[in-house]
């Protein structure tokens, strides 16, 4: 379509569409939803990080007046080995061994057994009359352990994948993977300069502030509806059916307002134990996680190992780029180490690279996606040791970046081509931005990262109806978790010329709205925006042949003209303009309703690039660091609602600040995680914060009609590197593992 | 690992009804339970969904309301945030309370507050939203203006994992433009807006509720002694859990019937475990209605605390007297919590990383104890008589702190060392006093928190200090007597190694900062 940057509503800044429902408490989200009869429902988790489930009786909890349902695994159906696909990966059989342990629990936390009673505190009395008898086993609970020799298995059945020919001893390495091109040694041999680093990050948790809740009923006939907060209803259908050997249409899954997710609301934990409990209970059974659950069993992001290499010439051109990288994937395979390694080297231009990867199983609960999952960790090693080659170099680091930032028509590290991407445009922005070059005082320290994530495409469905004055409801289906009805809206208005305050749209359940992936991977707007605007258009081409019916012409002498139906030029004809309004009102005597649709499988999801500048001071007393300016940079394509995409900006930004500097899983020798709560796990606060600066950088995505590129995810990915990077310069000291907290920065400077 | 541990079913008191404001109405509770709070009587029970449950300890403020109480003339109504899930129903009894409800609800009618939010794009999940709405609501009753140092602080107590809090901000520089019946779309400077002292004035949330708020208010304030209570109830722990006195003289007989008498002063640490841990307690006593105890009375030689005094309340006082005390108090807990803690609840908690010990132990503090009609003083430094224990004997409780005033040539320096600004438990908490003519005549008292079992002065390195000239030579040597004076524990939120080095390296800082304040000392 067009490529104009003459956009009426497109790029302006109104007020979301529920803007005022969640400024005035009415949105109701997961836990806010209630039914009459309604059981509450808990579970009961291992107090064991690695333990065999020898023997679990439900009876007595059972016997306890007014406790309904309680169930343990033997209660679930097996379930056949299947992969997820998604941005989480792993595999349907251990999403149900998750959900509810099997034979095995596999981490302090994981679910072992569960109770619906008439009141939460009653479910609780009755968890403590559950009998359980366990055989406890040494846990693994890092890299350096689970990859040890003759270290305990989490698994017996685990053989690393990817091996060839395959291994005669199980592991807990699931997957071993390699991507490389050229000769990687000749690579090196080439350099006149190589750096080496070790970098390492912890497990941290996406940290959404509201905690995982469902509703869940069952009628006689077997069909189920569930509310949950969830970022894919779809999604959620799939995994029930598979989890509990239900057929997709006697599930209907409704998505409640969604107190964030970042990647961890794309699995489920509860939602079957729910409707599995409503079924035997014959009530509707809601599930709450307190924070605890939240931060012991919910999916947090893997904690990694990097060794990266790379080698340049002495003008800066990079000729090899290596990394050996493991990532933790929790209880059960399936870590986000794929898209890790496929990110890493995905700025530059290389000719030789190699990458070596591995999942590897350890005693924490099964990490889940967090945003743009795989590459911060990932691009944290890469961009470190980048900053490390300029030292090395005395060379400016954006200059560095600059030599060998891929454009249009490079190979990508993980293959494609690319297509117009803006790495370079954010480079010089951040380059030429007042914060890279505003003094600094002794103790302050300036960094820089590139981030980078591909973004996805994948099947969206969108409905269009024409109501008969005209104003437009927009049907979809993915949960709007930072403002997607706004820009759902404001591109249906775009296309069909109306203003925007005449479109409302609905986020549909899964019987209301057409298949519709995950809210996720940074689809939304590109992706089913796609859908809306070809649905607004499918009303347009209707619109144009009522007009012509009604004016008695042909409809290729029908034109689209800022929310009208007008004649051709050079048609024959003086007819008013037929607004939408006019169309629809006549729509009955023309062939009844305007409803427009579309579905479809994106393609060409623009890669979002971004830059990051991050200023430090780190106090030389203490080794506390105060983040003092923070500037994010990012390709987002065209913005369609800028306020909304600034905010990814901003909210990427902060969360990757503290990731860098604070946030991480504390575990004791049990594998007891130590901070189970927002007051020792530390997110930032807006004191711990400067203002974070944005600059929108738009190189349109030709794929898409606005040329929108995903925005969500690829904030996260520079700030870890961003900040480390400032650190290293305030210090003078490299220190390769996050968080950069106090006492090791303090203990790094003592040396 | 379960969800919410706790002890026994929780069980319905038939005594004491909680009667407090809503929303131009007055609410009579007469059954709840022993551990139920404000947040899940809101929640479960008026249906009240828009105050969200993020965290259930305090720590996210996705909970945040606005509580009103009179005020000592009775003519106004003193507003103060809280978080609704520490908020132990029965405290709310004489109280009004507003949520997000209270406040507008369409968008012709919004609250100020509210439509700034909204126009700059302040909520992306919109989760956490309430909770900054109500925190504002709060700063837009009692000032006409904001700057962004006054939002962080009171924003302190609010998490938000979406917006990197810079639309929100945006939003509290500009509510005050939103007053005026005519919104503007495009809001585009921080200017005061007179149309604001109009909203400020008012206790409601609109020009209508003044007055009848304020009555009702008035009608809910009742007065209950434990005398009206018979001999056998008093000492029946099945009947009585949960008593708020209004007199000290109530507390004190109190206090000598039930030696089982857990005392609430704020209950940010008891709520937590009434509310999280399902603690039961046998009878809970609330000090939060003994005007008594809310007052400070500053004479010539000590500021007097009452036991019932707020942080909130006592802060200002304070920094009044040591304003080098500003950053550290800047950090002191997020203003919900400042709201309803008080400084005897840290003290009584006897936690080794309580904020407020370390300053009071170097301000040499004393705290006067009170059983029945007799009291006694004793130093805050011989309260503490090993981990969680003190020296309070049965039938007795803390009355105030006395605070000694400034003395001449005083400098003064509390430090509290933790991963993050605002509501984080410290790792080393530090407070420095130094009384100091020239480098021969001084002395120095040093405290600290989270390097024992107990706060504590660190006797022999004060006793070296003050028997040497002060120069960097001695400060060095004093860093290392100190290392040797303290053993201090690993634990999750830092090593012992850390403590040990940061507690140095805080008083090199301060020492340094003293001696040489023109030329700020490198690391040492």
């Amino acid at each position: 379509m067009s490529d104009t940057h003459d956009y009426k509503q497109i790029g302006t800044r109104p007020i979301r569409p529920d803007g005022v429902d969640k400024i005035t408490g009415r949105a109701n989200y997961g836990a806010d939803y209630s039914l009459p009869g309604m059981l509450h429902g808990v579970v009961l988790r291992s107090p064991y990080a690695h333990a065999n489930i020898k023997r679990i009786d439900l009876g007595k909890a059972l016997a306890l007046e007014g406790v309904y349902a309680a169930v343990s695994g033997a209660d679930f159906p097996d379930v056949a080995a299947g992969g997820m696909g998604g941005e989480g990966g792993g595999d349907f059989k251990d999403l149900a061994s998750n959900i509810m342990a099997r034979d095995k629990a596999l981490y302090h936390g994981h679910a072992v057994a569960a109770v619906a009673a008439t009141s939460r505190e009653l479910a609780i009395e009755a968890l403590d009359l559950i009998e359980v008898d366990y055989e406890v086993l040494t846990p693994v609970m890092n890299l350096d352990a689970a990859m040890a020799e003759n270290a305990p298995l989490l698994n017996d059945k685990i053989y690393t994948m990817g091996v060839n020919p395959k291994p005669e001893q199980p592991s807990n390495v699931a997957a071993r993977m390699e991507f490389k091109r050229g000769d990687i040694d000749a690579g090196f041999a080439d350099a006149e300069v190589i750096v080496e680093g070790e970098f390492r990050t912890p497990t941290v948790h996406q940290g959404y502030i509201e905690p995982h809740a469902c509703l869940a009923t069952m009628n006689q006939g077997g069909q189920a509806t569930l509310w949950c907060s969830t970022q894919g209803h779809f999604e959620v259908r799939t995994a029930v059916s598979k989890t509990l050997d239900m057929d997709v249409c006697d599930i209907k899954v409704i998505a409640t307002e969604i107190g964030g997710g970042f990647g961890g609301k794309t699995v489920i934990y509860q939602e079957p134990v729910a409707i599995l409990m409503s079924k035997i209970s014959g009530r509707p059974v809601k599930m709450v996680m307190d924070r605890e659950e939240v931060f012991r069993a919910s999916g947090p992001a893997s904690a990694t190992l990097s060794k990266i290499k790379l080698g340049a010439k002495k003008d800066g051109t990079l000729t090899a780029m290596s990394c050996w990288m493991a990532y933790e994937a929790g209880a059960f395979p399936g870590s986000s180490m794929a898209p890790g390694a496929m990110c890493i080297f995905a700025p530059y231009k290389t000719d030789n690279f190699l990458i070596e990867g591995f999942d590897v199983v350890v005693n924490k609960p099964k990490v889940a996606a967090y945003r743009a999952p795989g590459a911060p960790q990932s691009m944290y090693a890469c961009e470190s040791l980048m900053d490390e080659l300029a030292y090395k170099l005395e060379m400016d680091p954006i200059d560095l970046r600059l030599k060998n930032a891929v454009e249009k028509g490079d190979q990508a590290a993980y293959g494609p081509k690319f297509n117009e991407v803006g790495l370079r445009e954010c480079l010089i922005a951040a380059k030429e931005h007042p914060n890279y070059s505003r003094e600094l005082t002794e103790t302050q320290g300036r960094g820089i990262s590139v981030g980078f994530w591909f973004n996805a495409g994948m099947q969206s469905s969108a409905e269009v109806h024409i109501n008969e004055n005209g104003t437009v409801m927009v049907i979809e289906g993915n949960p709007d978790i930072g403002g997607s009805r706004a820009s759902m809206a404001l591109m249906a208005a775009e296309t069909l010329g109306v203003p925007y305050e005449k479109v409302r749209v609905l986020v549909g359940d899964t019987e209301t709205a057409g298949f519709t992936n995950v809210t996720g991977g940074s689809r939304t707007t590109f992706a089913t925006g796609m859908a809306v605007i070809q649905a607004s258009q499918d009303i347009i081409s209707q619109a144009k042949q009522r007009a012509a019916k009604t004016w008695e012409i042909d409809e290729d002498q029908v034109d689209w003209q800022d929310g009208h139906a007008v004649p051709m030029p050079g048609v024959n004809a003086d007819w008013e303009p037929l607004s939408l309004a006019k169309i629809a009102a006549k729509s009955g005597r023309t062939g009844g309703p305007l409803l427009g649709r579309a579905s479809l499988n994106a393609r060409g999801a623009g890669p979002g690039f971004s830059v990051n500048i991050a200023e430090v001071d780190v106090d030389p007393e203490t080794g506390k660091t105060e983040v003092v300016g923070f500037t994010a940079i990012q390709d987002a394509g065209k913005a369609i609602h800028p306020a909304y995409v600034e905010g990814q900006l901003q909210g990427g930004a902060v969360q990757g600040i503290g990731w860098a500097l604070n946030e991480e899983y504390v575990y004791d020798d049990k594998g007891v995680m130590q901070n189970p709560g927002f007051l020792d796990y530390r997110i930032p606060v807006a004191s711990d914060l400067p203002k974070i600066d944005t600059v929108i950088i738009e190189v349109p995505n030709k794929a898409h009609p606005y040329g929108v590129r995903g925005v969500g995810e690829t904030p996260i990915v520079a700030p870890l590197a961003a900040v480390a990077n400032a650190v290293r310069s305030a210090i003078g000291i490299r220190v390769g593992e996050l968080p950069l907290s106090p006492p090791r920065l303090l203990a790094a400077m003592d040396e | 690992m379960n969800p919410k541990k706790k002890q026994a079913l929780p069980k319905t008191i038939q005594h004491q009804p909680v009667r407090f404001v809503l929303d131009g109405e007055l609410i009579d509770v007469n059954d709840y339970t022993t551990n139920q709070t404000l947040l899940e009587y809101l929640r479960d029970t008026l249906q009240r969904k828009g105050t969200k449950e993020g965290c259930a300890e305090g720590d996210c403020g996705a909970c945040t309301v606005v509580l009103g109480q009179l005020s000592e003339d009775k003519e106004s109504i003193q507003l103060s945030t809280s978080n609704a899930c520490l908020q132990y129903l029965p405290t709310l009894d004489g109280k009004q309370v507003f949520t997000v409800e209270s406040l507008g609800s369409e968008l012709a009618d919004l609250h100020p507050v509210q439509r700034s939010l909204v126009e700059h794009h302040g909520s992306q999940c919109g989760f956490c939203t309430p909770g900054f709405v109500m925190s504002l609501f709060w700063l837009y009753k009692n000032k006409t203006q904001t700057c962004y140092q006054e939002l962080l602080e009171v924003l302190s107590g609010n998490i938000c994992r979406c917006t990197g809090y810079r639309s929100i901000l945006d939003a509290g520089l500009h509510m005050y433009k939103y007053a005026s019946s005519v919104i503007p779309t495009v809001p585009n400077t921080e200017d005061k807006n007179p149309e604001a002292e109009k909203w400020m004035s008012l206790a409601g949330p609109s020009p209508t509720q003044n007055n009848a708020n304020l009555a009702l208010l008035k009608r809910c304030v009742r007065k209950t002694t434990f005398a009206q209570y018979a001999q056998e109830e008093r000492q029946d722990p099945s009947k009585l859990h949960y008593l708020a006195p209004q007199s000290t003289e109530d507390l004190a007989s109190i206090v000598l019937d039930r030696p089982d008498a857990t005392l609430l002063a704020g209950g940010t640490d008891i709520g937590v475990s009434i509310t999280k841990a399902f603690t039961e307690f046998p009878l809970l006593v609330y000090t939060g209605n003994i005007k008594a105890l809310k007052k400070i009375n500053i004479t010539a030689n000590q500021t007097e605390v009452g036991s019932a005094v707020t942080l909130s309340q006592i802060i200002p006082t304070l920094l009044s007297e040591y304003p080098e005390l500003e950053d550290f108090f800047k950090r002191f807990a997020s203003l919900p919590i400042r709201n309803i803690a008080t400084l005897a609840g840290n003290i009584c908690n006897a936690s080794p990383v309580g904020d407020s010990i370390p300053l009071l132990l170097c301000l040499d503090s004393h705290l006067k104890l009170r059983t029945g009609n007799s009291h006694r003083v004793l130093p805050l430094s011989e309260f503490y008589l090993g981990y969680q224990k003190t020296a309070l004997q049965t039938g007795e409780f803390l009355e105030s702190i006395q605070i000694p005033r400034r003395g001449q040539s005083a400098h003064l320096a509390s430090f509290k060392v933790s991963k993050r600004h605002d509501q984080d438990i410290s790792a080393v908490c530090a407070a420095f006093y130094l009384k100091h003519n020239d480098r021969s005549e001084h002395s120095i008292k040093i405290a600290y928190g989270g390097m024992a079992a107990i706060p504590k002065r660190a006797t022999a390195t004060e006793d070296f200090i003050n028997n040497n000239h002060l120069n960097t030579e001695t400060i060095l040597q004093a860093m290392n007597i100190l290392k040797q004076e303290f053993t201090p524990l690993s634990d999750f939120r830092a090593s012992a190694e850390y403590r040990s080095k940061v507690a140095g390296n805080l008083l090199y800082r301060f020492l340094n900062e003293v001696i040489y304040p023109d030329t700020p000392p490198a690391t040492a």
